[in-house]
Protein backbone atom coordinates (compact mmCIF):
# COMPACT_ATOMS: atom_id res chain seq x y z
CA UNK A 1 0.00 0.00 0.00
CA UNK A 2 1.44 3.36 -0.95
CA UNK A 3 2.03 5.80 1.86
CA UNK A 4 -0.31 8.51 0.59
CA UNK A 5 -3.40 6.36 1.09
CA UNK A 6 -5.21 7.39 4.27
CA UNK A 7 -5.28 5.21 7.38
CA UNK A 8 -8.71 4.10 8.54
CA UNK A 9 -9.51 4.88 12.16
CA UNK A 10 -9.47 1.42 13.84
CA UNK A 11 -12.02 2.51 16.45
CA UNK A 12 -14.63 3.17 13.76
CA UNK A 13 -13.46 0.62 11.22
CA UNK A 14 -15.38 -2.31 12.71
CA UNK A 15 -18.88 -3.24 11.55
CA UNK A 16 -20.69 -2.85 14.84
CA UNK A 17 -19.07 0.42 15.89
CA UNK A 18 -19.43 1.89 12.42
CA UNK A 19 -23.17 1.20 12.62
CA UNK A 20 -23.37 2.85 16.07
CA UNK A 21 -21.50 5.96 14.91
CA UNK A 22 -23.42 6.20 11.62
CA UNK A 23 -26.74 6.05 13.49
CA UNK A 24 -25.67 8.61 16.11
CA UNK A 25 -24.40 10.96 13.39
CA UNK A 26 -27.99 11.37 12.18
CA UNK A 27 -29.10 13.00 15.42
CA UNK A 28 -28.67 16.78 15.57
CA UNK A 29 -25.54 17.79 17.55
CA UNK A 30 -26.34 18.05 21.24
CA UNK A 31 -29.21 15.54 21.13
CA UNK A 32 -29.00 12.56 23.43
CA UNK A 33 -30.72 9.22 22.90
CA UNK A 34 -31.56 6.64 25.51
CA UNK A 35 -29.73 3.32 25.46
CA UNK A 36 -32.84 1.15 24.81
CA UNK A 37 -33.99 3.37 21.92
CA UNK A 38 -30.54 3.22 20.32
CA UNK A 39 -30.57 -0.54 20.80
CA UNK A 40 -33.96 -0.75 19.08
CA UNK A 41 -32.78 1.32 16.10
CA UNK A 42 -29.58 -0.69 15.72
CA UNK A 43 -31.18 -4.07 16.43
CA UNK A 44 -28.28 -5.07 18.72
CA UNK A 45 -28.28 -6.94 21.99
CA UNK A 46 -27.75 -4.83 25.11
CA UNK A 47 -24.48 -6.60 25.94
CA UNK A 48 -23.12 -6.15 22.46
CA UNK A 49 -24.05 -2.47 22.29
CA UNK A 50 -22.52 -1.84 25.74
CA UNK A 51 -19.20 -3.36 24.71
CA UNK A 52 -18.93 -1.20 21.61
CA UNK A 53 -20.15 1.96 23.32
CA UNK A 54 -17.44 1.47 25.95
CA UNK A 55 -14.77 1.32 23.25
CA UNK A 56 -16.17 4.42 21.59
CA UNK A 57 -16.33 6.15 24.95
CA UNK A 58 -12.67 5.29 25.70
CA UNK A 59 -11.73 6.96 22.42
CA UNK A 60 -13.75 10.04 23.42
CA UNK A 61 -16.13 9.57 20.48
CA UNK A 62 -19.32 9.11 22.46
CA UNK A 63 -20.43 10.32 25.85
CA UNK A 64 -22.56 8.05 28.00
CA UNK A 65 -24.38 9.75 30.88
CA UNK A 66 -26.52 8.18 33.56
CA UNK A 67 -29.49 10.19 34.69
CA UNK A 68 -32.97 9.79 36.11
CA UNK A 69 -36.25 10.30 34.30
CA UNK A 70 -38.65 10.61 37.15
CA UNK A 71 -37.73 7.60 39.27
CA UNK A 72 -36.41 5.37 36.52
CA UNK A 73 -32.71 5.50 35.77
CA UNK A 74 -31.86 6.28 32.16
CA UNK A 75 -28.66 5.98 30.19
CA UNK A 76 -28.20 8.66 27.55
CA UNK A 77 -25.80 8.42 24.64
CA UNK A 78 -24.48 11.10 22.34
CA UNK A 79 -21.80 11.55 19.72
CA UNK A 80 -19.16 14.05 20.89
CA UNK A 81 -17.71 16.75 18.64
CA UNK A 82 -14.60 14.63 18.46
CA UNK A 83 -16.63 11.56 17.45
CA UNK A 84 -18.48 13.48 14.77
CA UNK A 85 -15.19 14.79 13.39
CA UNK A 86 -13.61 11.31 13.46
CA UNK A 87 -16.61 9.92 11.58
CA UNK A 88 -16.34 12.62 8.90
CA UNK A 89 -12.62 11.92 8.55
CA UNK A 90 -13.35 8.20 8.27
CA UNK A 91 -15.93 8.74 5.52
CA UNK A 92 -13.60 10.99 3.56
CA UNK A 93 -10.78 8.43 3.97
CA UNK A 94 -13.09 5.75 2.54
CA UNK A 95 -13.86 7.96 -0.44
CA UNK A 96 -10.15 8.54 -1.04
CA UNK A 97 -9.54 4.78 -0.93
CA UNK A 98 -12.24 4.22 -3.52
CA UNK A 99 -11.01 7.01 -5.75
CA UNK A 100 -7.41 7.95 -4.82
CA UNK A 101 -7.37 10.67 -7.47
CA UNK A 102 -9.95 12.64 -5.57
CA UNK A 103 -8.65 14.88 -2.79
CA UNK A 104 -10.41 14.28 0.52
CA UNK A 105 -12.78 17.13 1.20
CA UNK B 1 -28.62 -8.76 8.79
CA UNK B 2 -24.86 -8.59 9.07
CA UNK B 3 -23.02 -10.00 12.05
CA UNK B 4 -22.44 -7.36 14.68
CA UNK B 5 -20.98 -9.26 17.59
CA UNK B 6 -17.37 -9.14 16.50
CA UNK B 7 -14.63 -6.85 15.33
CA UNK B 8 -15.13 -7.74 11.68
CA UNK B 9 -14.11 -4.95 9.37
CA UNK B 10 -14.26 -4.56 5.62
CA UNK B 11 -12.06 -5.52 2.75
CA UNK B 12 -13.90 -3.17 0.47
CA UNK B 13 -14.31 0.54 1.39
CA UNK B 14 -17.41 0.66 -0.80
CA UNK B 15 -19.02 -1.91 1.46
CA UNK B 16 -18.35 0.34 4.46
CA UNK B 17 -19.93 3.32 2.68
CA UNK B 18 -23.02 1.27 1.82
CA UNK B 19 -23.31 0.14 5.44
CA UNK B 20 -23.13 3.79 6.56
CA UNK B 21 -25.84 4.82 4.11
CA UNK B 22 -28.10 1.93 5.15
CA UNK B 23 -27.67 2.68 8.82
CA UNK B 24 -28.23 6.41 8.40
CA UNK B 25 -31.39 5.86 6.35
CA UNK B 26 -32.65 3.33 8.88
CA UNK B 27 -32.02 5.80 11.74
CA UNK B 28 -33.86 8.59 9.92
CA UNK B 29 -36.86 6.30 9.40
CA UNK B 30 -36.90 5.69 13.14
CA UNK B 31 -36.40 9.20 14.48
CA UNK B 32 -38.47 11.22 12.00
CA UNK B 33 -42.20 10.60 11.61
CA UNK B 34 -43.58 9.06 8.42
CA UNK B 35 -44.59 12.06 6.25
CA UNK B 36 -47.76 10.23 5.14
CA UNK B 37 -48.93 9.98 8.74
CA UNK B 38 -48.07 13.65 9.37
CA UNK B 39 -49.74 15.18 6.28
CA UNK B 40 -52.53 12.87 5.15
CA UNK B 41 -54.78 13.38 8.19
CA UNK B 42 -54.71 17.15 7.52
CA UNK B 43 -55.19 16.67 3.78
CA UNK B 44 -58.26 14.49 4.35
CA UNK B 45 -59.61 16.93 6.92
CA UNK B 46 -59.41 19.81 4.43
CA UNK B 47 -60.72 17.76 1.52
CA UNK B 48 -63.75 16.51 3.45
CA UNK B 49 -64.70 19.52 5.55
CA UNK B 50 -64.04 22.31 3.03
CA UNK B 51 -65.65 20.07 0.42
CA UNK B 52 -68.79 19.80 2.56
CA UNK B 53 -68.69 23.55 3.12
CA UNK B 54 -68.56 24.20 -0.65
CA UNK B 55 -71.45 21.80 -1.29
CA UNK B 56 -73.61 23.36 1.43
CA UNK B 57 -72.57 27.02 1.15
CA UNK B 58 -71.67 27.35 -2.52
CA UNK B 59 -70.91 30.54 -4.46
CA UNK B 60 -73.72 33.16 -4.50
CA UNK B 61 -75.53 31.34 -1.70
CA UNK B 62 -76.18 28.23 -3.80
CA UNK B 63 -76.72 24.91 -2.06
CA UNK B 64 -75.47 22.01 -4.17
CA UNK B 65 -76.24 19.31 -1.63
CA UNK B 66 -78.93 19.75 0.97
CA UNK B 67 -77.57 18.99 4.42
CA UNK B 68 -77.95 20.53 7.88
CA UNK B 69 -76.14 23.90 7.98
CA UNK B 70 -74.16 22.87 11.06
CA UNK B 71 -72.67 19.78 9.43
CA UNK B 72 -69.63 21.31 7.62
CA UNK B 73 -68.45 23.17 10.72
CA UNK B 74 -69.00 20.14 12.94
CA UNK B 75 -67.05 17.96 10.49
CA UNK B 76 -64.23 20.53 10.38
CA UNK B 77 -63.98 20.83 14.16
CA UNK B 78 -64.15 17.08 14.75
CA UNK B 79 -61.65 16.20 12.03
CA UNK B 80 -59.22 18.97 13.09
CA UNK B 81 -59.19 17.67 16.66
CA UNK B 82 -58.73 14.07 15.48
CA UNK B 83 -55.92 15.03 13.09
CA UNK B 84 -54.23 17.12 15.79
CA UNK B 85 -54.27 14.28 18.31
CA UNK B 86 -53.17 11.71 15.73
CA UNK B 87 -50.23 13.70 14.33
CA UNK B 88 -49.24 14.75 17.85
CA UNK B 89 -48.95 11.09 18.88
CA UNK B 90 -47.07 10.12 15.69
CA UNK B 91 -44.63 13.03 16.10
CA UNK B 92 -44.03 12.31 19.78
CA UNK B 93 -43.45 8.61 19.09
CA UNK B 94 -40.70 9.40 16.58
CA UNK B 95 -38.82 11.64 18.99
CA UNK B 96 -39.37 9.56 22.11
CA UNK B 97 -36.31 8.83 24.27
CA UNK B 98 -34.35 11.55 22.51
CA UNK B 99 -33.64 14.73 24.41
CA UNK B 100 -31.80 17.91 23.59
CA UNK B 101 -32.12 20.88 21.27
CA UNK B 102 -34.34 19.10 18.72
CA UNK B 103 -37.06 18.26 21.23
CA UNK B 104 -37.06 21.86 22.45
CA UNK B 105 -37.40 23.04 18.84
CA UNK B 106 -40.29 20.62 18.34
CA UNK B 107 -42.02 21.78 21.52
CA UNK B 108 -41.63 25.47 20.64
CA UNK B 109 -43.02 24.80 17.17
CA UNK B 110 -45.97 22.83 18.53
CA UNK B 111 -46.80 25.55 21.03
CA UNK B 112 -46.63 28.15 18.23
CA UNK B 113 -49.43 26.32 16.39
CA UNK B 114 -51.65 26.20 19.47
CA UNK B 115 -50.94 29.81 20.40
CA UNK B 116 -51.65 31.03 16.85
CA UNK B 117 -54.93 29.15 16.54
CA UNK B 118 -56.11 30.20 19.99
CA UNK B 119 -55.38 33.88 19.31
CA UNK B 120 -57.14 33.83 15.95
CA UNK B 121 -60.14 31.92 17.34
CA UNK B 122 -60.59 34.57 20.03
CA UNK B 123 -60.17 37.46 17.56
CA UNK B 124 -62.50 35.95 14.93
CA UNK B 125 -65.07 35.00 17.56
CA UNK B 126 -65.14 38.60 18.76
CA UNK B 127 -65.08 40.28 15.33
CA UNK B 128 -67.36 37.67 13.77
CA UNK B 129 -70.38 39.06 15.65
CA UNK B 130 -70.24 42.07 13.33
CA UNK B 131 -69.46 40.27 10.08
CA UNK B 132 -72.23 39.26 7.66
CA UNK B 133 -72.93 35.53 7.68
CA UNK B 134 -71.74 34.91 4.12
CA UNK B 135 -68.32 36.38 4.99
CA UNK B 136 -67.82 34.33 8.17
CA UNK B 137 -66.40 31.38 6.22
CA UNK B 138 -63.83 33.63 4.55
CA UNK B 139 -62.82 35.18 7.86
CA UNK B 140 -62.36 31.89 9.70
CA UNK B 141 -61.18 29.72 6.83
CA UNK B 142 -58.99 32.38 5.22
CA UNK B 143 -57.44 33.51 8.51
CA UNK B 144 -56.71 30.05 9.90
CA UNK B 145 -55.32 28.76 6.61
CA UNK B 146 -53.07 31.84 6.28
CA UNK B 147 -51.61 30.87 9.66
CA UNK B 148 -51.10 27.25 8.52
CA UNK B 149 -49.22 28.41 5.40
CA UNK B 150 -46.93 30.68 7.39
CA UNK B 151 -46.22 28.04 10.04
CA UNK B 152 -45.23 25.48 7.41
CA UNK B 153 -42.87 28.01 5.84
CA UNK B 154 -41.42 28.83 9.28
CA UNK B 155 -41.06 25.08 9.95
CA UNK B 156 -38.84 24.77 6.91
CA UNK B 157 -36.61 27.45 8.45
CA UNK B 158 -36.23 25.33 11.60
CA UNK B 159 -35.59 21.93 10.01
CA UNK B 160 -34.17 23.08 6.72
CA UNK B 161 -36.74 21.09 4.74
CA UNK B 162 -37.37 22.66 1.35
CA UNK B 163 -40.55 20.68 0.64
CA UNK B 164 -42.16 22.13 3.75
CA UNK B 165 -41.48 25.65 2.48
CA UNK B 166 -42.99 24.82 -0.90
CA UNK B 167 -46.09 23.40 0.83
CA UNK B 168 -46.48 26.50 3.02
CA UNK B 169 -46.03 28.85 0.09
CA UNK B 170 -48.54 26.85 -1.99
CA UNK B 171 -51.13 26.95 0.79
CA UNK B 172 -50.58 30.70 1.28
CA UNK B 173 -51.01 31.44 -2.42
CA UNK B 174 -54.11 29.29 -3.03
CA UNK B 175 -55.68 30.67 0.15
CA UNK B 176 -55.29 34.27 -1.04
CA UNK B 177 -56.62 33.34 -4.49
CA UNK B 178 -59.65 31.69 -2.86
CA UNK B 179 -60.32 34.67 -0.60
CA UNK B 180 -60.18 37.08 -3.56
CA UNK B 181 -62.43 34.76 -5.58
CA UNK B 182 -65.05 34.97 -2.86
CA UNK B 183 -67.21 32.91 -0.50
CA UNK B 184 -67.96 29.37 -1.69
CA UNK B 185 -65.11 29.35 -4.19
CA UNK B 186 -62.68 29.75 -1.30
CA UNK B 187 -63.90 26.48 0.23
CA UNK B 188 -63.57 24.71 -3.11
CA UNK B 189 -60.01 25.96 -3.60
CA UNK B 190 -59.02 24.87 -0.08
CA UNK B 191 -60.61 21.44 -0.48
CA UNK B 192 -59.01 20.66 -3.84
CA UNK B 193 -55.75 22.63 -3.98
CA UNK B 194 -55.13 22.88 -0.21
CA UNK B 195 -56.18 19.34 0.74
CA UNK B 196 -54.59 18.00 -2.44
CA UNK B 197 -51.35 19.86 -1.63
CA UNK B 198 -51.20 18.28 1.81
CA UNK B 199 -51.84 14.80 0.39
CA UNK B 200 -49.15 15.36 -2.24
CA UNK B 201 -46.68 16.59 0.42
CA UNK B 202 -47.17 13.36 2.38
CA UNK B 203 -46.66 11.23 -0.71
CA UNK B 204 -43.57 13.12 -1.92
CA UNK B 205 -41.99 13.09 1.55
CA UNK B 206 -42.59 9.36 1.86
CA UNK B 207 -41.14 8.61 -1.59
CA UNK B 208 -38.03 10.67 -0.84
CA UNK B 209 -37.13 8.66 2.24
CA UNK B 210 -37.73 5.21 0.87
Amino acid sequence: MSTDLPELDPVIHAQARLRVVAALSQLPGGDRITFPRLQEILRMTAGNLSVHLRKLEEAGYVEVTKTHRGRTPATLVHLTQRGRFAFEEYVSALRTLIDPGEEPS
Amino acid sequence: MTSTDDESSFEDPGEALRLIEREQANTMRHVTPDPRLMYWPWGLTWLISFGLSFLRFGPDGKTFVDMPDWLPLLALTGLLIAAGIFTGIVGARASRHISGPSSRQGAAYGISWSAGFTSLAIIFGRVGEHVPDEMLGLLWGGGMVALVGVLYMAGSAIWDVRDMFVLGAWISVVNVIGVLWGPGWHALVLAVAGGGGLLAAGLIGWMRRR
